[in-house]
C-alpha cells in the first residue's frame, strides 16, 4: 500500500461514495453521447476551470510533456459558447453531428476535506458521416465538490496521450 | 485556349500538360491536382524538394544548445543553436543508417547521439565519434565528411527561420522579395514577436492545397463560420470582411489587409493594445505605419504553405474582443492527409496580462478545438473526399471572383494591389506560382 501515490484519502470501490462518483461519471458520459449538452453544462460549477494542455514528446527526466499551453482553455462562458454553437444549424464540424462514445475506466477517487479528486482513464471514439472511427485517449483529472446528494465539477484536466492529435479536430467535448 | 508552350512542359501520364488543366488566368483549377497521387509525386520533388519552408522562430531556441524537431518541406529537421549561438538546420537523420538523431520535440544538448550504433555529433553538426572506430581501416571513416546533412540554404527574416533543400534556389531575401515589406508590418511592428508555447499539431484527412487555398480566403467566413454570426460573435453582414485590399507582391506570396466598413473604426491598428500601437512609428516607415493604423485583419501566405493570420475576435460570447497573431503551416503526409501546425505569436513587449487575454482568445477560437477553425477542417475534408473519384477529377473548381478587377492605384505598398478584400486574385497568383514550380508553361526542363 505504501507504494501507491495518494493525494487524499482513498475512497475504495465498495463504498457508497465511490458508487455515487462512478454513477455520476457514467451519466455524464451518457449525456455527451446523447447530445444532452445543456444538462452536461449544469454539471459544472460557475468557476469551472477546464484545461486540455498540449503534450510534447520529452525525455522522462524533463517531465511528462504537458505544457503550459493548451489545446483547450475553458471557463463557464466559453464552455457555454461551445454548447450554444452546437445548437445552431451552422456548426459544420458537428452538423450533422458526430456519434461519440465516452468510456471511463480505472477510476480512482480520493477525498480531500469536502472535495474529491477523481482520476480516470478515458477513451472517446467518434465517427461521423460515413467515416471510420477516430479515437482520443488519455487521463482525466476532475475536482468534485458536493452539491446536495450529488456533485459538481469545479476543475477538469484532460491529459491527452497524443502529441499530434490525429483525429481531424477537437469538436467533441470531453 | 492556352498558348502552346515553346519548351518542354510537364505532362501527366495521360498526356495532359499541367497548364491545360490549371488555368489561373481563366479562374479554372483542375480538381485532379488536389488528390491525384501522380501530381503529388511531382510536388514532392518540385515543390517540397526545392522551395523555401518555415521551420521555427528564434524565440523557440533562445539558448545555445536549444533544439526543436520540425520539418523542412516534408523532411524531418533539427533546428538547433550551437554553442557559439549560430543556428543550423540538419536533416534529422544519422549519416550511418539514417536513424533520427533528435527524438523529442525540444531539448537542450551539447551533443546529439544516435541510439542505433552510437554515432555522436556536436550541436554544430560535426561528427565527433562513430561506433567501434578501431574496427575501421584506413580511409573507411572520414569524419570531416560525415557531419549531419544541413539544409542546402538556411535563412531568417524577422526571426523566422526558413530552409530549402535546393542549393540553386534564390536566396531567401530574394525569394521573399517585396513580401518582406509586409512581413515587417506583421512581425516587426513593435520591434519583434515571440512564439508563445509549443505549436498545436494535428492531422486532417485533406489534400494540403485545400487548406492552403483557404488561408487567403475572406468571403468563406460568413458561411463557414456562420455559427459565430448566430451567436453574435461576427457581424451579421455578409460583406463585413470585404473592406480592404488583396495584394500580390510576387513569387506566389499573397496577402490581404482588411478594415471595417466606412465609419467603423473598430478594425484598426491590427487590433493591438494601445501601448503596442504607440510603437508602430518607431519600427515602421510612414507608409507601413499607415497600413498598420488603418487595418484590423491581415492574412498572408509565404509561398507555398506558411501563413500569418492577424485577427480580432472574442474568445466567447461574453468576452471582450482581442487581437492575436496566428502562424500556420500545412505539411502533406500523403495526397489526402496533411499535418497542421499552429503557433501563437505575441509582441515581445506585450504585458503578462495582455498575453493571457490574447492566449485565451486564440485557444478558444483557433487551432484544432477553435470554434472558428474546427469548421474549416470539415470543409477541407469534404472537399478532398468529393474529389478523389475519376469523374470529379475531370472537372475544374471555380476561382473567378475578381477576374476582371482593376488594380488599385493608391495603395502605398509594393506589389499589385486590388481593392475589395473579397476576391480570388490571390489564390490565382498562388496557382500561377504552383505552375511555375511544377515545371509547367515551358519550365518542364527545370526539374
Amino acid at each position: 500500500m505504501s507504494q501507491l501515490e495518494t493525494a487524499g484519502t482513498p475512497v475504495l470501490p465498495h463504498t457508497e461514495l465511490y458508487g455515487r462518483v462512478l454513477d455520476f461519471l457514467h451519466r455524464e458520459a451518457e449525456m455527451l453521447d446523447t447530445y444532452k449538452f445543456d444538462a452536461w453544462l449544469s454539471l459544472f460549477t460557475d468557476d469551472i476551470d477546464y484545461q486540455m494542455p498540449v503534450r510534447t514528446t520529452r525525455f522522462l527526466t524533463e517531465g511528462d510533456g504537458f505544457e503550459e499551453f493548451g489545446l483547450m482553455s475553458e471557463n463557464r462562458a466559453s464552455l457555454t459558447t461551445r454548447v450554444r454553437r452546437l445548437e445552431t444549424e451552422f456548426a459544420w464540424a458537428e452538423v450533422p453531428p458526430s456519434r461519440t462514445r465516452h468510456f471511463v475506466s480505472n477510476v480512482i477517487v480520493e477525498q480531500e476535506g469536502e472535495e474529491l479528486e477523481v482520476r480516470m482513464s478515458f477513451i472517446v471514439t467518434r465517427t461521423r458521416q460515413d467515416l471510420d472511427y477516430q479515437m482520443y485517449t488519455g487521463q482525466r483529472v476532475d475536482r468534485f465538490v458536493p452539491d446536495g446528494d450529488s456533485f459538481k465539477i469545479s476543475r477538469r484536466r484532460i491529459l491527452a496521450d497524443q502529441t499530434v492529435i490525429t483525429a481531424t479536430n477537437l469538436s467533441v467535448l470531453f | 485556349m492556352t498558348a502552346t508552350p515553346t519548351a518542354p512542359s510537364t505532362r501527366l501520364r495521360n498526356g495532359e500538360a499541367l497548364e491545360e488543366i490549371v488555368r489561373p488566368h481563366e479562374g479554372l483549377i483542375s480538381r485532379r491536382i488536389f488528390t491525384d497521387p501522380e501530381v503529388f509525386e511531382l510536388e514532392l520533388e518540385r515543390i517540397f524538394g526545392k522551395g523555401w519552408f518555415f521551420m521555427g522562430h528564434d524565440s523557440e531556441i533562445p539558448e545555445p544548445g536549444d533544439l526543436i524537431t520540425r520539418s523542412c518541406g516534408m523532411d524531418p529537421v533539427v533546428l538547433i543553436r550551437d554553442d557559439e549561438g549560430e543556428v543550423h538546420a540538419f536533416l534529422n537523420s544519422c549519416r550511418h543508417r539514417g536513424m533520427r538523431v533528435a527524438r523529442v520535440d525540444r531539448d537542450n544538448v551539447s551533443f546529439l547521439k544516435c541510439p542505433y550504433h552510437g554515432w555522436s555529433y556536436k550541436n554544430n553538426g560535426q561528427l565527433l565519434n562513430a561506433a567501434c572506430e578501431n574496427h575501421y581501416g584506413e580511409g573507411e571513416l572520414v569524419k570531416e565528411e560525415l557531419g549531419l546533412i544541413p539544409v542546402a540554404q538556411l535563412g531568417s527574416y524577422q526571426g523566422l527561420w526558413f530552409g530549402t533543400w535546393d542549393e540553386h534556389a534564390p536566396p531567401l531575401d530574394e525569394w521573399l522579395g517585396d513580401m518582406r515589406w509586409y512581413m515587417d508590418i506583421i512581425f516587426g511592428r513593435t520591434g519583434g514577436i515571440e512564439i508563445m508555447g509549443p505549436p498545436q499539431i494535428w492531422e486532417v484527412d485533406t489534400a494540403w492545397k485545400f487548406a492552403t487555398d483557404n488561408f487567403t480566403d475572406n468571403f468563406h467566413v460568413f458561411s463557414s463560420h456562420h455559427s459565430l454570426v448566430e451567436l453574435g460573435m461576427l457581424p451579421n453582414n455578409p460583406d463585413f470582411a470585404a473592406y480592404g485590399h488583396m495584394i500580390v507582391p510576387g513569387n506566389g506570396h499573397i496577402l490581404h489587409f482588411v478594415q471595417g466598413e466606412p465609419g467603423n473604426d473598430h478594425y484598426r491598428s491590427l487590433g493591438l493594445s494601445p501601448d503596442l500601437r504607440e510603437k508602430f512609428g518607431e519600427f515602421l516607415t510612414p507608409e507601413q505605419k499607415g497600413i498598420a493604423d488603418d487595418h484590423g485583419y491581415s492574412a498572408g501566405t509565404m509561398w507555398p504553405n506558411f501563413h500569418w493570420l492577424q485577427l480580432i475576435s472574442a474568445g466567447d460570447m461574453e468576452a471582450e474582443e482581442e487581437a492575436f497573431l496566428n502562424l500556420r503551416m500545412e505539411t502533406p503526409i500523403s495526397p489526402t492527409r496533411t499535418r497542421m501546425w499552429s503557433w501563437l505569436a505575441v509582441d515581445k513587449d506585450a504585458t503578462p496580462e495582455y498575453r493571457k487575454r490574447v492566449y485565451e482568445t486564440y485557444v478558444r477560437t483557433f487551432g484544432p478545438s477553435g470554434i472558428f477553425d474546427q469548421d474549416d477542417m470539415e470543409n477541407w475534408e469534404d472537399c478532398t473526399r468529393a474529389n478523389i473519384g475519376p469523374a470529379a477529377r475531370r472537372y475544374t473548381l471555380h476561382h473567378k471572383m475578381g477576374l476582371n478587377r482593376a488594380t488599385a492605384t493608391d495603395w502605398p505598398g509594393p506589389g499589385i494591389a486590388y481593392p475589395d478584400s473579397y476576391g480570388e486574385m490571390t489564390q490565382r497568383s498562388w496557382y500561377e506560382q504552383w505552375l511555375t514550380a511544377m515545371g509547367a508553361n515551358g519550365n518542364g526542363a527545370r526539374s
